[in-house]
């Protein structure tokens, strides 16, 4: 009998889940770039230094429409937005107005839609613009977006994945000045500047405050007929949450106008150039401006240390992130095992509408892992909640898979045995064709462990930690050491995940079978 | 004379792919009796033999165990009674010789030690001495001694009819006819009544009472060796039994 053994399975990998869902903390997020992250930051220390609330963090999450559904569905109760996005992205309006009609269309209409509140601006207007090298800027004597039409056609740009698609990015501005570009290359805004260095591309989109604006020797062009609509930073926070507790609101006001185009760019580029980590910049901004006293940050820069270094002295927030991948995964997969390994049974049972099935399930492995996670948003907000989710949509596939296989061919002569000897159908199945199978179901389980190991680390995208964070941080300030610092460990996991179910398998393999 | 243990009565079998497996087949087999089923593959021996415990259920004529209709029959309650050995022995790889012998017992509900006492019993009885080989797997035993077991396994719970599958077809030439003679041996103390398949001309000599002869699913001629042999009903009856051993007066 294999049954108390796959109990005590089961127990413990209940006793290990922790136990989710704490008091009264605000969740604040950010998107995945640099001045987003600080902004969050500065949030967050201010909340943490001025209430007695706690905050939790959800930085990095990817992009405005993960940002926006989050707070919309109270998984995050602010984030920094910008007034001319939440103009044309979210209300899908074009820009009419300079920034004071910005900010009052999108206060009303965020207010009356949904219960979201623009606090007011921070100081700083962060638009997008489009920028060339110096050398070609002198070169063509360009000055302006209009310069720019007749010579687009030869040229490459590199643009951020947002942009290329927003409608107050490329597809507006080729509505607006009949710009045509030869070819156009998405990239993450950070290579972005590498490759314009490199000239891979002549020409990208850049935000006012980027930091890296001066190091890369880039020249702006003028946005001579006004089709970029006003960025005003705010915070944009819950209505619910500002009843509940109107001292964030209070808190957050310290930091109106507070801020400068200049001070940002000069932040940014700590974070973006010289690696240092968000929370020391974050900290170090609220200092100079007066609002929270001194305090050392706890984190480590990846500056000037080896990958090892590095690792060792961050080892607390890595060992932490290891444990949220962990639990990302191991969740997704005992979900899986739960709901695939019965509906295995039951298709072995209704053979006629399995293999349709199976196949329509196995259509799930190609939906690319970032789509499903952002899909999973609006659903089930942002976290750790919508990332087991998807992690368990692809954890179904190969453990029905074959869970049906394995009991479909195992050993015919054997259940022809065991069924002309008197066993009962349901004999059959648990006493042999279950324990037959098992070696191949328990393939299938090692086969969705490693991918849902491999998947969780795309789960920093929407806010549910793991080791994708170092990762994604690291791969914004294009910092070799950070991204290995959650890459090496992902990988090990994965390797060690994989030799731990290979070892369960063979705990749970009964003698005699699969030799 | 004794009325018969098994019976077909115009038995037929169509499978769902058209296959016609059985047409008319009429057979009794008296107590105690041994009958071997022999033709080529595909004749339809197999077929007949698993439609006496239920494991085929016919599409025409019927078939009578005891005197009883199987289809009155619970399949379970029937199979437990029934012994059955196949090609393969088919025994279940993780369970070790002991469990595999007191497989039935145990599905009837025998006390633990009654079952051991039985199991080793039997497997003296199928020459494996119990304290060597109860505690071993199939993969651990030869093709000989895993078809000891199964028959060991296949009378355990003390079947009156057993149904035997080519029990010795894949097992090499010297092992076969050295389990055939101690099988013969057996049958002569067991007294049970026997229904085996072949298409080996000499095993169905060495071991039946009767031999059926089948071909595209009916039976051409069903009689003692001898008679076979000295009266073939037809051509390929005869062609067939040119090449069978001496039969010994």
């Amino acid at each position: 009998m294999r049954c108390p053994r796959t109990l005590t399975l089961l127990v413990a990998l209940l006793a290990l889940t922790p136990a989710t869902g704490n008091a009264e903390s605000i969740v604040v997020g950010s998107k995945n770039f640099a001045e987003s992250r600080i902004l969050g930051e500065m949030f967050a220390r201010l909340i943490e230094s001025r209430t007695d609330l706690t905050v939790e963090r959800k930085l990095g999450l990817a992009g405005t429409q993960v940002c926006f559904e989050a707070l919309r569905s109270g998984g995050i109760d602010l984030y920094p937005e910008y007034t001319g996005t939440g103009l044309v992205t979210i209300l899908q309006e074009s820009p009419r107005g300079d920034a004071a009609w910005t900010l009052d269309r999108v206060r009303r209409e965020f207010l009356s839609r949904w219960d979201l509140w623009w606090l007011a601006p921070l100081g700083f207007e962060n638009a997008y613009e489009l920028a060339v090298p110096s050398e070609v800027a002198e070169t063509h004597n360009l000055r302006s977006i209009s310069d720019l039409v007749a010579l687009a056609p030869s040229m490459t740009a590199g643009l951020g994945y947002e942009f290329a698609a927003r409608d107050d990015g490329l597809p507006g501005l080729e509505r607006a000045y009949g710009l045509r570009f030869g070819s156009v290359r998405t990239m993450q805004q950070a290579l972005k500047y590498q490759a314009a260095g490199e000239r891979v591309i002549d020409c990208l989109d850049v935000y006012t405050t980027d930091g890296r604006l001066v190091v890369h020797d880039l020249v702006v062009l003028a946005d001579d007929r006004g089709f970029f609509p006003p960025y005003e930073a705010a915070a944009l926070v819950r209505g619910a949450t500002l009843q509940r507790h109107p001292e964030i609101g209070a808190v957050i006001g310290l930091l109106t106008h507070a801020l400068s185009e200049e001070r940002m760019r000069q932040l940014n580029l700590r974070v973006e150039h010289e690696a240092e980590p968000v929370e020391r910049v974050a900290q170090d901004a609220l200092e100079a401006l007066g609002l929270v006293g001194a305090r050392a940050v706890d984190t480590v820069s990846s500056r000037h240390r080896s990958l090892w270094r590095y690792m060792w002295e961050n080892r607390r927030d890595l060992g932490a992130r290891t444990l949220e991948h962990l639990f990302l995964s191991g969740a997704g997969l005992l979900l899986g095992i739960i709901v695939a390994v019965p509906l295995g049974l039951l298709l072995e049972r209704r053979r006629r509408s399995a293999e349709p099935l199976i196949r329509v399930v196995g259509t799930s492995q190609t939906i690319p892992s970032l789509a499903l996670l952002a899909f999973m948003i609006p659903f089930f907000g942002v976290g750790a909640r919508p990332a087991i989710v998807a992690l368990w949509l692809y954890a179904i596939f190969p453990i029905l898979r074959n869970t049906y296989t394995g009991l479909r061919d195992a050993a015919p002569e054997v259940v022809q045995a065991a069924t002309a000897l008197g066993m009962t159908p349901a004999q059959v199945l648990r006493r042999v064709r279950l324990p037959l199978a098992m070696p191949v179901i328990m393939a299938g389980v090692r086969t969705a462990g490693v991918i849902t190991v491999g998947t969780a680390t795309l789960a920093a995208f929407i806010g549910a930690g793991g080791l994708g964070e170092p990762i994604v941080a690291g791969v914004q300030s294009v910092d070799t050491t950070v991204i290995l610092s959650g890459a090496v460990p992902a990988a090990l996991l994965a390797i060690a995940v994989d030799a731990l179910l290979g070892a369960i398998e063979r705990w749970l393999r009964p003698r005699g079978v699969g030799r | 004379m004794q009325p018969p243990v098994l019976s077909a009565m115009r038995l037929g079998k169509r499978f769902p792919t058209g296959v016609q497996a059985l047409v008319d087949v009429d057979l009794d087999v008296a107590p105690g009796e041994t009958l071997v089923l022999i033709g080529e593959s595909g004749c339809g021996k197999s077929t007949l033999l698993r439609m006496f415990n239920r494991l085929e259920e016919p599409s025409a004529g019927e078939v009578q165990i005891r005197g009883q209709r199987a289809t009155d029959l619970d399949p379970i309650e029937l199979r437990r009674q029934t012994g059955y050995v196949l090609q393969e022995g088919g025994l279940l790889p993780h369970w070790n010789v002991a469990r595999n012998v007191e497989l039935v017992p145990e599905l009837l509900g025998w006390s633990a030690t009654r079952r051991q006492q039985r199991r080793d019993t039997l497997l003296e009885l199928v020459g494996l001495d119990p304290a060597l080989y109860a505690s071993r797997y199939a993969h651990e035993l030869s093709g000989g001694q895993r078809q000891r077991v199964a028959f060991a396994r296949a009378i355990a719970a003390d079947p009156d009819v057993i149904l035997l599958d080519e029990p010795f077809g894949a097992l090499d030439a010297l092992t076969r006819v050295e389990l055939q003679e101690e099988f013969a041996r057996l049958k002569a103390r067991l007294q049970k009544t026997m229904l085996l398949v072949t298409h080996d001309l000499a095993e169905a000599f060495r071991l039946g009472d009767r031999i059926a002869v089948m071909r595209q699913g009916r039976i051409l001629q069903c009689a003692p060796p001898r008679t076979l042999q000295r009266q073939p009903a037809d051509a390929y009856v005869g062609e067939l039994l040119a090449h069978a051993p001496e039969v010994p007066e």
